[in-house]
């Protein structure tokens, strides 16, 4: 059954080469990734280094973004910001899934009693106001990039660990993995032999919606002050900075914007592009 | 048998809610700051005189002090968390810690019709627009208009909502000058920029389902046999698919409610309607522990009952899943 | 496809029909709408603290005193005058005999001793008591040391002489007469309905305007108190809006909803000074910066003052664009004791030689400059600023961050918290500074009465205001004697001095601006005159629309 994997991921991508917005997101994101990790290289400007004099200045051939109230380049500061956004994005979106998977995993496969108590805490964590709960942490852990992200991945694991706890469920009823069973496989190799390459499939799907998700989360938080501390910034802080300043300083909200704009379309095109790519018939998993 | 199902789901929604308002309890405690502590700083008599006043000068889960001194039921009873619980199983919240004067079922009360009312118009507004939009590009599949539709429902969900909530008052209320870019008084006018702020994310989220269910739907036997008989296009999308591609968009109607209000506060901030989401985090910010616990049980049960209805709905829709 | 294409038709119609019959809300030359910007916690006198509450609070009721704006000085309202006794501990308070409230009844001293003595009621848990506290008997009455109300020197002697006995005598005790907490009550009232008595349908009051409509978080109506014994009121409704985004107000504003907006969004006051709108004055306040005193390497004062003489507060307030008033001294300008000449002003030269002073030596590090210990060799650490998550504070600390960084070559983090952990971790740096993660915060204070001592007394070193962890028996000294030292000149003196040690001598804080409040409104709108206490005087405003609204 994993040798035809091969080809199945094949079949994949060719179907989604074809599909002209989800390479090109894919494209796009690639950049983003790039940039954010030579912000060094590519920034003009220094993040952090304040010029009183040129401040508030809208975009010129200096600032391409102009510059903030404290003088400093718009455009580096949205190039660094890059980074905070997309490390948050990734780092939650790949520690909740682990989390949430391995949970769910475990809980199907395992099922049974323990599978039952393990669904009502599952059931608990789904009545919490995710929102409430997100405060909270973010209160609690402190507002570094560890802190966000612990807030941000406890209250996203949930819906994973349902996705994948229902995934592990139909396929452990499929004749292959019965019968790996019956020729006295182990457990362990089941899982990671048999199970894991089948929900692949839709654990990148998840992970593609996850990514943006978090850092519309990540900005929303910004938005009611418990976002990223300063004088790192995320896309979703510069953007809330320039909320307070729309109307006379369009340009300090329109550039932070637009970069949260096309990355997490990108990543909402890929993810779809992938899902018609992977799995036609998967239609859960929706952000 | 329905009836019964329901019964029981509620029945173990007990156990769930207290072990919610459990956490929410410690965790409130855990927090650094207490609901008294401002920048002008109390005598630490006042404080102990408020403290009184509000359950705070017990401890917090038990009261060793009780148990040295043999009291052992007090060693539970004495404490902020058995009063707390005895509050909340009476019904009553007691009073906020920050309007002092005003108790948290009146808050709740006066609040949550308004969220309510906001949240019904954003998910109305979601389906007349999602619906058509999933329709026109599962209908005209892979081709510009199925991309451009897409596109457009997709916008909806990548803009963080204060974003979403600024471009609609620079152009609607600055720019042109057409709605009010705030407040929540009768006039229809006053709920146009908050419902379409909030209904858009909705709008990606059907859009996109409605677009899978008709694609499904397309393909299913009994449509190409319509269609190979030749049944105009128009009766056949109206009567056939699209009536059975509803279903699995209807049935998200619940949650979609409830996530839509319990997720408006950055809507009810910038827009200044005097809702339920707000106080959400101002109470998280004041420390107002009472109004916390209220707000808290008050979505819970939202989303306990949503998720009831999804199930339900389910079944009543597809009679092959069974409710257990 | 046809159908879907009708149901958008649809969709628009519905949409646009609706948009065609808006109606607009109707401005005229009788109604005002004013921001108030949050809901008021409570307009029971008693039980408030915030600004929001008195300025609603000093609309619907009127007290024994008021000021006369903007000379802060104290005149009749309700006593039409008073007496102090010889040796300045009892004050007599005579009261007019035609003041009504809302239902009819007459205003008797009786009220006045009822919210007085409700004020100091340990059961009230009024969390402003202690303005009383220098009344005799009142600070062991709210700690329940003493049960018997008749020990209290508050007492009505009959129904129109009140009357306030002292412990000791205290310079500012006139102004507790003016203080928005002690406003006359109904006991009647307020034993009927409990909590409620303060919801419109309950409520009485004796002032310029009654309350009589309040929906919650959104609007209060205060409507003219056509009985008043005063000048009537010169609108006959006021709309007080609770729009709390900043940025939303300022539409609503520019928009023709609100007539009258305070606190502008921080960016767009650059702009928006240019309006003719735009109006700012500087109010009792001041904006400063706490050391921690009592950890390395703030310990040493000479670090202190090298930090203090490195920051050119004019750029700070050149960034802020509102109005501020760059000051080094901590009492704010237009109260007895301020002393622009007192404090360390921006001076690099200096701050480098007390660097030196302090023992550290400037070294050339891989090309960068840095302090180093002349005895132990180690570097000057770096120190971390702290402040609660807003964005003009964020503006203030990321510009010293940068001012330390420029002129004196110290590295600082900055670190910013959620309003209550900031305030927890405030109050326990003072315990135990090695334990939080900060060497220096900010801090506002604004006034609760105009008196020098408000702002002095913070920093004594018993006052549960000090976070600085600093303690001066000098200074404590002079403060409690200027306390009570009743003539100005000689008060001002004494303030001089303390000030020097707190400022110069010791540099425990390093006061960086006094507040400016911003506001707006138009033309149209008259009669509004800004003061120093930040007081909205809503009976005094009408307006004068120039075009009937559609």
């Amino acid at each position: 059954m994993t040798q035809s994997g091969t080809s199945l991921w094949q079949d994949a991508w060719k179907r989604l080469s074809k599909n002209k917005p989800a390479m090109v997101s894919l494209g796009f994101i690639v950049f983003i990734i790039l940039v954010a990790v030579l912000a060094d290289v590519l920034s003009p400007y220094s993040y952090e280094t304040q010029n009183t004099v040129e401040r508030l200045m809208t975009p010129n051939s200096k600032y391409w973004m102009g510059s903030d109230q404290l003088g400093r380049d718009l455009l580096s500061r949205v190039i660094y910001g890059s980074r905070i956004s997309i490390a948050v994005g990734m780092i939650v979106a790949i520690c909740a899934l682990i989390s949430g998977g391995i949970y769910g995993a475990v809980s199907g496969y395992v099922g049974g009693k323990i599978d039952n108590a393990m669904m009502r805490i599952v059931d608990v964590m789904y009545t919490f106001p995710s929102l409430l709960l997100v405060i909270l942490l973010t209160v609690l852990f402190g507002r570094g990039l560890f802190g966000i992200c612990v807030a941000l991945t406890i209250v996203s694991w949930v819906s994973i660990s349902r996705l994948v706890r229902g995934q592990v469920l139909q396929l452990k009823e499929m004749q292959f993995v019965e019968a790996a069973h019956a020729i006295g496989v182990r457990n362990w190799a089941i899982i990671f032999k048999h199970i894991l390459p089948n929900i692949l499939g839709p654990i990148i799907i998840i992970l593609t919606f996850e990514i943006p998700s978090a850092i519309l989360t990540e900005s929303f938080l910004s938005f009611i002050g418990l976002g990223i501390r300063p004088p790192l910034s995320s896309w979703g802080s510069l953007a809330n900075d320039g909320f307070q300043a729309f109307k006379s300083y369009p340009h300090l909200i329109v550039f932070p914007g637009l970069a949260i704009f096309f990355t997490v379309l990108a990543f909402n095109l890929l993810g779809d592009g992938l899902r018609d790519a992977l799995d036609p018939k998967l239609k859960n998993v929706s952000p | 048998m329905t009836l019964v199902y329901i019964l029981k789901r509620l029945a173990i929604s007990i156990p769930v809610l207290w072990l919610l308002v459990t956490l929410t309890f410690l965790f409130l405690r855990i927090v650094p700051g207490g609901p008294f502590d401002q920048d002008k700083a109390l005598p630490p008599h006042i404080k102990a005189n408020l403290e009184k006043e509000f359950d705070l000068d017990k401890p917090v889960v038990w009261n060793t002090k009780k148990w040295s001194e043999g009291h052992y039921i007090q060693f539970f009873t004495e404490t902020q968390y058995f009063y707390a619980m005895k509050k909340l199983v009476h019904g009553d919240l007691g009073p906020s810690f920050k309007y002092r004067t005003r108790r948290v079922t009146d808050i709740i009360l006066e609040s949550l019709p308004v969220s309510i009312e906001l949240g019904l118009y954003a998910v109305l507004f979601a389906f007349l627009l999602g619906i058509p939009l999933g329709i026109l590009s599962a209908h005209r599949h892979n081709t510009w208009i199925d991309h451009t539709s897409m596109f457009f429902a997709i916008s909806g969900v990548t803009l963080p909502s204060f974003l979403i909530a600024v471009i609609l008052i620079y152009f609607f209320s600055i720019q042109w000058g057409m709605l009010p870019a705030g407040l929540w008084d009768s006039g229809f006018e006053y709920k146009v920029l908050p419902v379409v702020a909030l209904g858009i994310r909705p709008v990606a989220i059907i859009a996109r389902l409605m677009r899978a269910s008709v694609l499904d739907v397309i393909q299913a036997d009994y449509i190409r046999t319509a269609r190979a008989k030749g049944l105009a296009e128009f009766p056949l999308m109206m009567k056939h698919v699209v009536k059975n591609s509803l279903i699995p968009v209807i049935t998200i109607a619940g949650p979609l409610v409830a996530a839509v209000i319990t997720g408006s506060f950055v809507i009810e901030h910038v827009f200044a309607i005097p809702g339920m989401a707000k106080h959400f985090i101002q109470a998280v910010t004041n420390r107002d522990y009472t109004l916390v616990m209220g707000v808290t049980i008050v979505y819970a049960v939202f989303l306990i009952v949503a998720n009831i209805t999804v199930d339900v709905m389910y079944s009543v829709v597809d009679p092959r899943i069974k409710l257990s | 496809m046809k159908k879907s294409l009708y149901f958008i038709l649809c969709f628009g119609l519905v949409f646009s029909t609706f948009l065609g019959c808006t109606k607009k809300h109707k401005l005229d030359n009788e109604t005002l709408v004013f921001n108030l910007e949050t809901e008021p916690p409570t307009v029971d006198p008693t039980k408030t603290t915030d600004t929001t509450s008195s300025l609603v609070i000093e609309n619907l009721f009127d007290g024994l005193l008021d000021y006369d704006l903007p000379n802060l000085t104290v005149v009749p309202k309700v006593a039409k005058s008073w007496d102090i006794s010889k040796n300045a501990l009892v004050y007599t308070f005579h009261l007019r005999d035609d003041v009504t409230w809302t239902d009819g009844k007459k205003v008797t001293a009786y009220d006045f001793e009822y919210s007085w003595k409700r004020m100091i009621d340990p059961k009230t848990a009024a969390e402003y008591a202690y303005f009383l506290f220098d009344v005799k008997g009142a600070k062991d009455f709210n700690q329940g040391k003493l049960k018997d109300e008749k020990q209290l020197g508050i007492q009505a002697l009959n129904d129109t002489t009140f009357q306030v006995t002292l412990a000791q005598p205290v310079a500012y005790f006139i102004h507790v007469a003016t203080f928005p907490g002690l406003m006359p009550l109904r006991r009647d009232v307020i034993e009927k309905h409990g909590d409620k008595w303060i919801e419109p349908q309950n409520i009485v009051t004796n002032g310029p305007f009654i309350l009589t409509k309040w929906k919650h978080d959104y609007e209060m109506i205060l409507t003219r108190n056509e009985n008043y014994f005063g000048p009537k009121a010169k609108l006959k409704t006021i709309r007080c809006l609770m729009v709390t985004e900043q940025s939303t107000a300022l539409s609503l504003y520019q928009t023709k909803k609100l007539d009258i907006i305070r606190n502008l969004p921080a960016l767009e006051i650059p702009k928006l000074k240019t309006s003719a709108d735009y109006r700012s004055g500087n109010f009792l306040g001041s904006y400063y910066i706490g050391f921690l005193t009592t950890k390395y390497p703030l310990d040493n004062k000479y670090v202190r003052r090298a930090i203090t003489a490195a920051i050119d507060r004019n750029q700070i307030t050149d960034l802020l664009e509102k109005g501020d008033l760059a000051t080094t001294s901590i009492i704010p300008k237009g109260l007895l004791g301020y002393n622009e000449k007192i404090g360390i002003p921006y001076n690099v030269e200096e701050a480098v030689s007390w660097m030196k002073k302090a023992g550290y030596k400037l070294q050339d590090v891989e090309g960068e400059k840095q302090w180093v210990d002349t005895e132990t060799k180690k570097p000057f650490p770096t120190i971390t600023v702290t402040f609660n998550t807003n964005e003009a504070h964020k503006t203030v600390i990321e510009n010293l961050q940068q001012q330390w960084k420029k002129n004196l070559y110290i590295p600082v983090e900055i670190n910013n918290q959620e309003w209550k952990v900031y305030i927890d971790s405030l109050h326990s740096a003072r315990k135990t500074p090695d334990r939080v993660g900060f060497h220096i915060f900010r801090l506002g204070w604004v006034a609760d009465y105009p008196d020098p001592d408000n702002f002095m007394s913070l920093f004594t070193s018993y006052s549960d205001n000090n976070n600085t962890g600093w303690a001066n028996p000098k200074f404590d000294a002079l403060v409690e004697k200027a306390k009570v030292v009743l003539d100005p000149k000689k008060r001002a003196k004494l303030y001089d001095q303390a000030q020097k040690i707190l400022l110069e001598e010791d540099a425990a804080i390093l006061p960086i601006y006094i507040y400016a409040h911003q506001s707006m409104w138009r033309d149209e709108v008259q009669g509004i005159a800004l003061n120093p206490l930040d007081s909205w005087k809503l009976d005094e405003i009408w307006v004068q629309r120039k075009t009937a609204q559609k």
